[in-house]
């Protein structure tokens, strides 16, 4: 129990900075595979004449 | 200035001032005034440094030297005034180790008085007695002087009484029991100002939506709607860390502002799931809007439940616009830094999030050509 406050202190900056992080990481590959998409239905209109 | 051009400006302030929240929140913000419960946590980990500790004084035993050129030595335990009294129930029904309110004394050694430099602080032995409320700021020192840091191995000392204060009535202070996890506050507040500003933005944009039928103010509801919820689960996931340290409970069921604060996100939870359930664009915008205005009586409940808290139910700590609540300077900034901070990412990740709603609609349109050709 010596260091339960610290290790508290740890777990809750962790919990910010994996929130914060993680939902970054998420939207960050979120757009790329929206980018991705795009750009190959982009290339499929243009095959198309659309 | 283009959006994007804009979301990475907000970012990296965002980035520099979350940083610079860290380190002050380390270390520069103090430790707050510290009570007595779970002392054998709280003192090892803070030996050598000078917390400040208020309470009640027991067992006082004062030894005057004076005579041989010496100061008085004050020794004392000091309680919790109103825990202190379940402890001594507790003590008597043989069981202090179960309950979340039961409290142990600490030690308290002070030298006062004899002929010393009068940087040492004023003479205080015949100030303090038995029931005295006092605050001081002592060093964690190990050692034992008496029944309780023999217990625990630790007790309380300064050679000054620069720091004492006795105030007139019992329950006067104000203490924190767990001051190193009160650092997580610096990061739990501006995440619940985050989520607050987040269900705003949703109230304002699906207004907005519902008055001009912009799909834009409903992509800005969503993304709001989105970070809402992620703050709020990050303030009530590091909330419980805090509670456990200061409370010795992960959660209490009978706190208004946990039960509201819990209520809200489950709302906003609700809302997203709404939106996933529906994939008709204009009937989920609309039904989204109308949940996204409803749903926004929760906020004010989870804002306003601690601060109403002598008509119901809270022991959560009520930091801003408090008249009993107070910040020293140090911590009012970093509060108020970390605040700047949650807003500039809040800002930051809306933006992000907005475009990537708008290239999802881009997407969307994209489908509906493919699919209108075949």
């Amino acid at each position: 129990m010596m260091f339960s406050s610290w290790l508290a202190l740890y777990v809750a900056y962790s919990i910010v900075w994996l929130g914060v992080f993680g939902y970054l990481t998420y939207l960050f590959l979120r757009q790329r595979r929206i980018n991705g998409d795009i750009k190959a239905l982009r290339e499929e209109v243009s095959k198309h004449g659309k | 200035m283009n959006l994007k051009k804009l979301g990475l400006i907000v970012t990296a302030v965002a980035a520099v001032l979350v940083l610079v929240t860290t380190y002050l929140a380390i270390y520069y913000a103090p430790l707050p005034a510290t009570s007595v419960k779970e002392a054998g946590d709280i003192m090892p980990s803070v030996e050598g440094s000078s917390v400040t500790v208020s309470g009640f004084v027991t067992g006082l035993n004062i030894t005057d030297l004076r005579m041989k050129d010496s100061p008085a030595v004050i020794e004392f335990s000091l309680a919790d005034f109103v825990d202190y009294q379940r402890y001594e129930a507790a003590v008597a029904a043989g069981n202090t180790s179960s309950q979340w309110w039961t409290v142990r004394p600490i030690d308290v050694k002070i030298l006062s008085g004899g002929f010393r430099s009068t940087s040492f602080g004023p003479d205080i032995t015949n100030d303090v007695h038995n029931t005295t409320n006092i605050s001081l700021s002592a060093a964690v020192t190990a050692g034992s002087i008496g029944e309780n840091s023999q217990a625990l191995g630790y007790y309380l000392y300064t050679p000054e009484t620069n720091s004492v204060v006795i105030s007139s009535s019992q329950g006067g202070f104000s203490a924190m029991t767990a001051p190193i996890a009160q650092k997580i506050f610096y990061f739990h507040m501006p995440s619940a100002w985050a989520s607050y500003m987040g269900f705003i933005v949703t109230l304002v944009a699906s207004v907005l939506y519902l008055r001009t039928r912009n799909v834009k103010y409903d992509w800005i509801a969503m993304s709001s709607a989105e970070l809402g919820v992620l703050f709020a689960t990050i303030a009530i996931t590091t909330g419980p860390v805090w509670a456990k340290q200061e409370w010795g409970v992960y959660w209490r069921w009978d706190d208004t502002k946990l039960v509201t604060t819990f209520i809200m996100w489950l709302v906003y939870i609700g809302y997203l799931s709404l939106r996933a359930a529906m994939s008709e664009p204009t009937t989920r915008a609309r039904v989204s809007a109308v949940y996204g205005i409803v749903g926004f009586v929760t906020m004010p409940m989870s804002l306003l439940s601690s601060r109403i808290a002598p008509l119901l139910n809270s022991s959560h700590p009520e930091v801003i616009a408090s008249s009993t609540g107070s910040l020293s300077a140090q911590a009012g900034m970093t509060v108020g830094v970390a605040v700047v901070a949650f807003t500039f990412l809040f800002v930051a990740m809306l933006i992000k999030r907005f475009e990537i709603a708008e290239n999802e609609e881009e997407l969307e349109e994209l489908k509906r050509v493919i699919g209108g050709e075949e």
